[in-house]
């Protein structure tokens, strides 16, 4: 089985976030960048599949130098190769442009049984990207994803999706496929030593927009479908009452509050 | 036209279609647009009757057998159908587990922006501004749709308030055929309710909830400890879940229990929306929290910025010397 993982880089979720100058996206000139959580999940749940099934896994991201560290660190855990999609054309990529790229490169690689993304990514968020993946390359698809059997030979899957209110379902579909890994479908490894020294001499292609025959109208922020207008703090809808003091102090009028205030006790 | 795609189960509309229909409702007013409710499903005559109850335009049925269950591939091929026959301006769809489902294979389908996951929109001139939340709630984007409609949003459930709908229209229901081509490559095994047992907190007057703040599994005890002197019910959110800390009957939020005592304390818990979603609608709100931005705060009544392993074992001491008194 060929299994294609996507890794967003994003802030390392330990940063103090600023806004930039012109208020359309954070300062990130020196933050540190790591992949984002769900898609340690993703990654960890393609090598338990290899391990299974056999076949390879493919890391694939988009973006700059924080790109080739997540993709380096993919390949530590122990993914076979990573492709690098960079070119400064791809910057400002919306989900909708990312995953034409992402698809584009997947196709370009030959194709995969499987691509497993992250559920969400910790910066955007909407958990778009994968989904919008399965559109491009005309594939079924699963989202929120916390269980997955494969059947190499019949070319199915059953995965088990978590919806609202506790409830799971357990589908069939037929590979290829896209799913999006939720979180805590299994404990990411930690990459080991020998695979530090191991994922140096393994293959990391690099494409660029031309390589991947896309227009300079498709690609990045060009072929975004929507423009950022303005990132803010949003201001608090419900007057929080924050209660100083010391911890004993505080402790002390807070039960008073929700005695007398709130009358919650 | 502005579409609501209404999201069902067992023949019931969901909270978050009342919701979608308000935000329909004042975009339609702002931007001088009809409004029409899309149902999806087999024998859709209940709901539709129900929808036209609404002060809208249109109902659209959309019945065929291939839509008795939800399935994506048949979503997108009728929407799809429904969209090219009738280009509307905007398309709302809930932020749900479902509407996310098919929202973004539409959206590539017609090749027309999808912004995911609204809490508010605007108009600007003739622009459409819709406003999401990133970096999980701490921050907000205001973005501008490209192009020429149909325009694809979908909604964060509790974002529009669904009890304002405004009822009493006289609603035509027009049916809307589709020739699905094949059926859809998913196939349903079975569908299952998570175990709620002893940990059910849907009737628990009080909760005190846990998070990551708790750095690790033995710290768990000062939350039982803190409920057992205030006599609530343990609650956690879903990073303790995933670290194992706790078993899942124990999560709040959009993806584990949804809960609305009549008081709350967070302990440790930034607040992604995904846990907001779960508890925001309890009565009294506790935040106790080191980080003064984290998002738990905009939905708090009462917040504590400080250390919770110096506050809680304080409030802790407090509620047990009570119990006594």
């Amino acid at each position: 089985m060929k299994i294609v993982s996507c890794i967003k880089p994003v802030p390392d979720p330990a940063s103090r976030l600023a806004i930039n100058e012109t208020k359309t996206w954070i300062k990130d000139q020196d933050l540190t960048f790591v992949a984002s959580e769900a898609d340690n999940y993703a990654i960890e749940e393609a090598l338990r599949l290899k391990e299974k099934h056999g076949g390879e896994v493919v890391v694939i991201s988009m973006g700059g130098e924080e790109s080739a560290r997540v993709l380096r660190s993919g390949l530590a855990m122990g993914a076979d190769r990573a492709i690098h999609l960079r070119d400064p054309k791809f910057k400002g990529a919306d989900e909708f442009a990312a995953a034409d790229a992402l698809a584009t490169a997947i196709a370009k690689d030959g194709g995969a049984d499987l691509v497993l993304a992250g559920v969400q990514s910790d910066d955007l968020g909407t958990g778009m990207t994968g989904t919008m993946i399965a559109e491009f390359l005309g594939s079924a698809h699963a989202t929120v994803v916390v269980g997955v059997e494969a059947n190499p030979e019949s070319k199915s899957l059953r995965v088990r999706r978590e919806l609202e209110g506790g409830i799971n379902e357990t589908i069939e579909l037929p590979m290829p496929a896209v799913l999006t890994i939720q979180f805590g479908i299994n404990q990411p490894r930690y990459a080991s030593l020998k695979g530090i020294m191991a994922a140096k001499k393994k293959e990391m292609k690099v494409w660029s927009a031309a390589d991947l025959g896309l227009s300079d109208e498709a690609a990045g922020k060009a072929g975004a479908m929507y423009e950022v207008k303005e990132i803010f703090v949003p201001e608090r809808k419900s007057k929080v009452e924050i209660i100083g003091g010391s911890p004993e102090d505080a402790a002390a009028a807070l039960v008073e509050k929700l005695k007398k205030e709130a009358k919650v006790l | 036209m502005i579409f609501v795609i209404a999201e069902h189960k067992d023949n019931k509309l969901k909270s978050i279609t009342s919701e979608l229909l308000v935000f329909a409702q004042r975009a339609g007013r702002d931007f001088g647009q009809p409004v029409s409710a899309v149902v999806l499903g087999e024998n859709t005559t209940s709901l539709a009757e129900e929808l036209k109850s609404k002060k809208i335009d249109r109902v659209v049925t959309i019945d065929d057998p291939q839509l008795a269950e939800y399935n994506p591939d048949a979503y997108v091929e009728a929407l799809k159908s429904l969209c090219e026959k009738e280009p509307p301006f905007l398309v709302l769809i809930g932020h749900t587990t479902q509407g996310m489902d098919f929202a973004p294979r539409l959206s590539v389908a017609l090749r027309r922006p999808l912004i995911a996951g609204c809490v508010e929109y605007e108009k600007q001139g003739d622009r459409l501004i819709l406003t999401r939340q990133i970096f999980n709630a701490k921050m907000n984007m205001k973005t501008a749709v490209r192009g020429e409609p149909p325009y694809f949003a979908t909604a964060s459930p509790g974002a529009f308030p669904g009890d304002e709908v405004e009822a009493g229209g006289s609603a035509e229901i027009v049916p809307f055929s589709v020739s699905l081509t094949a059926p859809g490559r998913r196939k349903l095994i079975e569908r299952v309710e998570a175990p709620k047992g002893k940990a059910d907190l849907s009737s628990a007057p009080i909760i005190v909830s846990g998070g990551r703040g708790l750095k690790e599994k033995e710290n768990f005890s000062l939350i039982f400890e803190l409920a057992e002197a205030i006599g609530g019910s343990v609650g956690a959110s879903r990073p303790v879940v995933d670290a194992e800390w706790l078993p899942r009957e124990y999560q709040i939020g959009s993806s584990g229990q949804t809960v609305s005592p009549k008081l709350y304390i967070a302990i440790g818990i930034s607040g992604a929306i995904q846990h907001l979603v779960g508890m925001q609608t309890s009565r009294c709100i506790v935040a106790i929290n080191k980080d003064v931005e984290a998002p738990i705060f905009k939905v708090a009544h009462y917040g504590i910025v400080d250390d919770l392993f110096k506050v809680v074992p304080a409030l802790t001491r407090i509620f047990k010397d009570l119990r006594q008194a």
